[in-house]
């Protein structure tokens, strides 16, 4: 047997050319196909051991599309591909430049409430974190395709920083609409 | 052993016959069962003519009501008639407190986690009462339909948590039943308006229905539905409408006591009929007169916003972050879809429509749209449509986590990821020594534990001991297709295995349920044994006729002549078997089969997987990769 669901790559799974920039469309198009292939929902009538087999390849390829999908955990994935140890837990050293944005955006997010227009600021700080998300994004993939994969990592953990700003940001607004609505 | 199932269409060699699949609306204040017959979908009435069965199950010495009758004994003996059953599926003693204010029933104290309602008829679970809704509409779809049912869709909330899923399909089994799935009560509406035939986009589905609320923001790509996003009050609806306007009557006429079941029942009759009326004129007079509680007034349409605006208030925050779980904005929608009797008040239509910028979608009736989407999809499933593309696919509406040290709760499936879906998490000991480890299994987005809901226990036992964060314990959480799942963790070093099906402290226990079952009317003993020998029997024939087409499609081509002669042994087994009047023995002999079979099936599968991929072939990557 040759091609199987449950042990090649994501990117193989879907199709598509390892890398760090996907076409998503065309990833979700054969998500779609091989959805319709595999879903539970085209074995209802069918043995437990198809049942099954259906279940772990849908879930095999849910898992994919997460993966995928989100930058983040693309991002971790190709490196895990090559072999790179992505526990971060105990590592707390980091450039102190970055650092220190980070604590000026924290800042400005603590303040949001006083402004006079706490929504639009938030839209702004939003934004900023968009944007420089944006560009480590594209540095990642500069880094990912010359194979200096040091940096690429690097920028993994600056992009896990992002992710829980915009996350706080999210909730921020959430809880300030709360109060407003 | 269907391998029937994945020949491509048209393939099939059997002339193809009508099943008889009926969807469900199970819902808090009415029920509906509808049908798809001769290529169209109708809600199934009674003798009378009615379609909606109100949810409402009384109790009576030696028997059951279901419905209208029950519903007209309300107000004389609340304590026997169980309304809006659905606030209790899945809920343990525990919850009843933060329910419990409205709830006029008794509950008996039992050492069980699953709360029961003392009735002149015996102590009955909510489930139990669920199921007697549902043996209602079965009965009323087997006469209607003059057949039995290949099976049922029925739908919950999308906000359904894992026991109140479970709970559902519980039921199902009690009213014997064969779920076909679990649908998720948006998506079926979206299915009942066409939509996934129409234009692609982001649809939003406002569900204010008795007693709960729902919105789902869904996408609609080639075909089929996505969900993005699911939000909600599983315990707000219609009924508190009801609710506030009781209060106000309460407070206008300066009544002290705390209302008496009756009269809290009469109440809230009085104000569902305000309600209702106000959707036509301007104002309603409400006259109550009884010996305890005397009052008349009037209600106008601008006092009734004003006591209703604070809800829908609440319906529309929800939406708000829908929305931005979706990550969508009000100008990406196509269409809003109205479902529920509740939104065919006239303020929750201008408020749903002014914060969404576009007409909200009223034209179908929106008691039955969820039932109408519910059969369609059964139609599809029972297998009556088999060029039929549409395929839903869901999202599992509660982040499913696991807790930690400090009571914490650290989440390992996320909130609207695909299901079905795997996920698997890596643990360690944190004590020198430790054998034994306890998994608390916990679903809710709040971080800790005490805030989420507890859904499951258990133990992983016997592994050896190691220093602090040696040892390496894999939890592997399994959701289906319905939303249920399952836990297992296993130390790696050891290979220590322990699992549980999350059959939530709320849910019933399978024994439960056989015991249950075999309670009812329905079988004596003996008719179960036979009953049972009789399905093992169909299935053997099923199995055996499924195997002969595979193997005629492709048995040479996907297998080697050893291994078609281990299949073709087992098969001669399971022919021999089948003479057997135990149904074990059957049993036994299926399994076998398809244990040797189980190879050739996945190549089948696979196969399959690849004329779906079609151009793009998975095996060139593949090749690469092993060279």
């Amino acid at each position: 047997m040759t091609s199987d669901i449950l042990t090649c790559n994501f990117f193989q799974l879907f199709d598509v050319p390892v890398s760090f920039d996907v076409d998503l469309d065309l990833i979700h198009q054969h998500y779609m196909e091989l959805q319709k292939a595999v879903h539970p929902d085209r074995f209802v009538n069918a043995s437990a051991q198809e049942k099954r087999i259906s279940m772990q390849q849908t879930s095999r390829i849910n898992e994919a599309l997460n993966t995928l999908k989100q930058p983040v955990d693309r991002a971790l994935y190709l490196l895990k591909l090559k072999d790179i140890d992505i526990n971060f837990e105990n590592e707390t050293t980091m450039d102190a430049d970055f650092l220190m944005e980070q604590m000026e955006m924290r800042e400005a997010l603590s303040e949001v409430r006083e402004k006079d227009d706490p929504l639009a600021e938030l839209d702004r700080v939003g934004n900023e974190v968009k944007a420089k998300t944006k560009n480590m994004m594209n540095d990642f993939s500069s880094c990912y395709e010359a194979d200096r994969l040091d940096e690429a990592r690097e920028l993994i953990r600056k992009m896990q920083f992002m992710q829980k700003a915009k996350k706080e940001i999210n909730d921020l607004f959430a809880s300030i609409e709360d109060e407003i609505y | 052993m269907a391998l029937l199932q994945i020949n491509e269409p048209g393939e099939t060699a059997a002339p193809h016959q009508h099943k008889l699949a009926v969807g469900i609306d199970l819902g808090t204040t009415n029920s509906l069962v509808a049908s798809v017959r001769s290529g169209e979908v109708q809600t199934l009435p009674d003798v009378n003519g009615e379609h909606l069965l109100p949810s409402i199950v009384r109790y009576v010495e030696g028997g059951v009501e279901v419905g209208t009758s029950a519903r007209e004994k309300s107000i004389d003996d609340p304590l026997n008639t169980i309304v809006s059953v659905k606030r209790l599926m899945g809920r343990g003693v525990s919850d009843l407190k933060t329910l419990g204010n409205n709830l006029p029933y008794k509950f008996s104290e039992s050492d069980s986690a699953v709360p029961r309602i003392i009735t002149c008829n015996g102590n009955v679970s909510a489930t139990e009462v669920s199921a007697e809704i549902l043996k209602s509409l079965k009965r009323r779809a087997i006469e209607t339909l003059g057949g039995d049912l290949e099976g049922v869709v029925i739908t919950v909330p999308a906000y359904f948590d894992d026991a109140q899923r479970q709970a559902t399909k519980d039921a199902a089994r009690l009213a014997d039943l064969k779920v076909l799935r679990l649908l998720n009560e948006p998506t079926a509406a979206a299915v009942a308006y066409g939509l996934d035939t129409g234009q692609e986009g982001v649809i939003v589905i406002y569900d204010l229905g008795g007693g709960t609320f729902d919105v789902s923001v869904l996408c609609l790509k080639r075909g089929v539905f996505e969900v993005l996003s699911t939000g909600g009050d599983s315990a707000l609806g219609g009924d508190d409408f009801d609710h506030a306007i009781a209060e106000w009557i309460i407070e206008e006429s300066g009544y002290k006591n705390d209302p008496q079941a009756s009269l809290a029942r009469l109440l809230m009759n009085e104000s569902r009929r305000a309600k209702e009326a106000l959707s036509d004129s301007a104002e309603i007079n409400i006259e109550i007169n009884r010996s305890d509680f005397k009052w008349s007034g009037v209600l106008t349409r601008s006092k009734l916003r004003e006591l209703i605006e604070p809800l829908i208030k609440k319906t529309i925050m929800a939406c708000r972050r829908s929305l931005r779980d979706a990550d969508v904005t009000t100008d990406d929608i196509l269409q809003v879809v109205m479902v529920g009797g509740s939104t065919r008040a006239l303020d929750v239509r201008k408020m749903v429509g002014e914060f969404f910028q576009r007409e909200p979608l009223v034209n179908i009736d929106p008691d039955r749209v969820v039932a109408v989407g519910a059969a369609l999809q059964a139609d599809v499933l029972a297998g009556n449509k088999p060029d039929d593309e549409m395929l839903l696919l869901d999202v599992i509406p509660l982040s499913l986590g696991i807790e930690t040290m400090g009571g914490l709760a650290e989440k390992i499936v996320y909130r609207n990821t695909p299901i079905p879906v795997a996920k698997a998490q890596d643990f360690t000991t944190y004590k020198d020594g430790q054998t034994a480890m306890a998994v608390h299994v916990v679903q809710g987005e709040r971080e800790l534990v005490a805030d989420c809901r507890s859904l499951a226990h258990f133990e992983l036992r016997g592994f050896p001991p190691h220093v602090a964060g040696a040892a390496r314990i894999r939890v592997t959480y399994q959701v289906d297709a319905d939303g249920l799942l399952s836990v297992s963790a296993r130390e790696e070093n050891s290979g220590v295995e322990a699992s549980v099906t999350v059959k939530p402290s709320y849910g019933l226990e399978d024994s439960e349920i056989e015991t249950m079952l075999r309670d009812s009317m329905d079988y004596a003993e003996e008719d179960m044994k036979s009953r049972s020998l009789r399905e093992q029997q169909v299935e053997a024939d099923r199995v055996i006729e499924a195997l002969d087409s595979a193997l005629n499609a492709d048995g040479d081509e996907l297998l080697s002549k050893q291994e078609r002669q281990t299949i073709d042994e087992a098969r001669q087994e399971l022919i021999n078997a089948k003479t057997s009047d135990d149904s074990g023995v059957i049993k036994a002999a299926i399994k076998s089969l398809e244990k040797v079979c189980d190879d050739y099936v996945a190549r089948r599968m696979n196969s399959n997987i690849q004329k779906a991929m079609q151009g793009h072939s998975v095996d060139e990557y593949i090749s690469q990769d092993q060279e």
